[in-house]
């Protein structure tokens, strides 16, 4: 692999990025941490019914990885804006919605992998069965990739404001619901015997579409956030 | 240079320079009634200058009048709103010409966790690398040997300062635009950015140089910009 050559650079990023969130870990567990807090209260909270507790199964460790998400995202940007690094991303000979790409890959890899892993945990505890976690788990493969995507691109929208973790919370929501829909609708048909694999395909396009275009929207973005 | 604004004066003899660097010609950069406008006032410009191989050019101003956006403005981050800047005589196109500019801003774009040496790793796997030089040498180069493998967070400002300069060594990049880069560094630093700069210079390429005017530590008579508030 030679120096400066695309593959290097997306290595180099891939690289650097993963480092940094080894190097704080404790910022990794706490996404997983939370998901796992919230999912234990449940039963708590709706009494031991098993036959309860596995219809709402699927819908609960849903929503807790993707708000647990939406704890890690603000930082995604932020640190590279501070400290000059994104400035630096721009004035490498390489395409920046690449290397955003590589960004949002590693984000995803040191935020979502984790509670992709813990996931079928969760739902065993809330007695889903067998086959449901399956599909949870593609699920939660493709939403969890389509949300880090959408979440970049709002996240470079608000780089340049103060406090901009309220307003990208308010703006995401709109669009986790279809994500949570289609997510949630494939794991309650596989609980119900029907095919579920309509709602995977969507999650599937809907995700190869923002793979193409949520970095080259990162990109234009930070552009002008670094302008202003 | 004909133009009415000569916001420059003659500091070197640029005859003999230019004898010596029989080809690729002589001038690199060039500005042409460059401009910038933040609510409608200028910033700085327009503004005519030009920079050729093996050449420095101090930019002085006070504070605030426009030497970090003037440097902004060459390097791509923020777009001119009147003039044009030529790299060889061709209009510059910053999405082909990224990499042949660099720059050193205020922040220094190094990663307060990762030691010297893996931001230098980072640098060069995105950019390349000069010939017979790695990250290791150049850490040594500016007297960071020790430090490669402490976090930078824990380095002092001007430890930091000297990091950064490392990449100025590493990367093949003909036109430096350095913001002030004698800012934290103690004597000896001084020194390091003046040998690090007259190297590129002697190498071909060419430097910009920013300072705010009441003390310069470029060696030697550069040629200046001055830039009025």
């Amino acid at each position: 692999m030679r120096p400066g050559s695309l593959r290097a650079a997306c290595a180099a990023i891939l690289r650097r990025d993963l480092l940094l969130a080894w190097r704080r870990r404790g910022d990794i567990a706490l996404p997983v941490l939370y998901a796992l807090i919230v999912t234990t209260l449940f039963p708590f909270a709706l009494g031991p019914d098993t036959a309860l507790l596995a219809r709402v199964a699927g819908g609960v460790v849903l929503v807790t990885v993707l708000l647990a998400m939406l704890l890690a995202f603000d930082a995604l940007f932020r640190q590279d804006l501070e400290d000059g690094s994104l400035e630096q991303l721009m004035l490498a000979p390489q395409p920046l919605a690449l290397m955003l790409g590589m960004k949002i890959l590693a984000h995803w890899l040191s935020t979502a992998l984790p509670l992709i892993i813990v996931a079928p945990v969760l739902a065993s505890m809330l007695h889903l069965p067998g086959e449901a976690i399956a599909v949870l788990v593609l699920a939660l493969l493709l939403a969890t990739p389509l949300l880090s995507l959408l979440g970049a691109v709002l996240v470079a929208l608000t780089a340049g404001t103060r406090r901009s973790g309220m307003l990208l919370a308010l703006m995401l929501l709109p669009l986790c619901v279809p994500v949570v829909i289609f997510a949630a609708g494939a794991v309650s048909a596989a609980q119900t015997g029907l095919p579920w694999i309509a709602p995977v395909a969507w999650l599937a396009a809907a995700l190869a579409l923002m793979l193409v275009l949520a970095p080259l929207a990162c990109a234009a973005a930070l552009r002008i956030a670094i302008d202003a | 240079m004909d133009s009415p604004h000569r916001y420059w004066e003659n500091g070197t003899d640029r005859d003999s320079e230019a004898n010596r660097m029989v080809s690729p010609p002589p001038v690199l950069f060039e500005a042409r009634a460059l401009l910038f406008l933040r609510q409608d006032e200028p910033v700085f410009g327009p503004l005519d200058f030009h920079l050729d191989r093996g050449e420095i050019l101090l930019v002085e101003g006070d504070n605030g009048s426009g030497k970090t956006t003037l440097l902004r403005v060459i390097a791509g981050l923020l777009r001119a709103d009147g003039g044009s800047m030529h790299l060889d005589g061709q209009i510059l196109d910053h999405d082909s010409a990224q990499g042949r500019l660099l720059l050193l801003a205020h922040q220094l774009g190094l990663k307060g966790d990762l030691s010297p040496l893996e931001n230098l790793r980072v640098a060069v796997g995105l950019h390349g690398c000069r010939e017979h030089i790695t990250p290791r040498d150049a850490l040594r180069n500016v007297g960071l040997q020790g430090y490669e493998n402490e976090p930078v967070r824990q380095l002092s400002a001007g430890q930091k300062k000297r990091a950064a300069l490392a990449r100025l060594l590493l990367l093949p990049a003909e036109l430096w635009l350095l913001d002030e880069p004698f800012a934290n560094l103690d004597r000896e630093g001084i020194a390091l950015v003046n040998r690090v700069i007259e190297r590129h210079a002697e190498e071909g390429g060419a430097a910009l140089v920013t300072s705010h005017g009441a003390v310069t530590f470029l060696h030697g008579q550069p040629r200046r910009l001055r830039l009025a508030s």
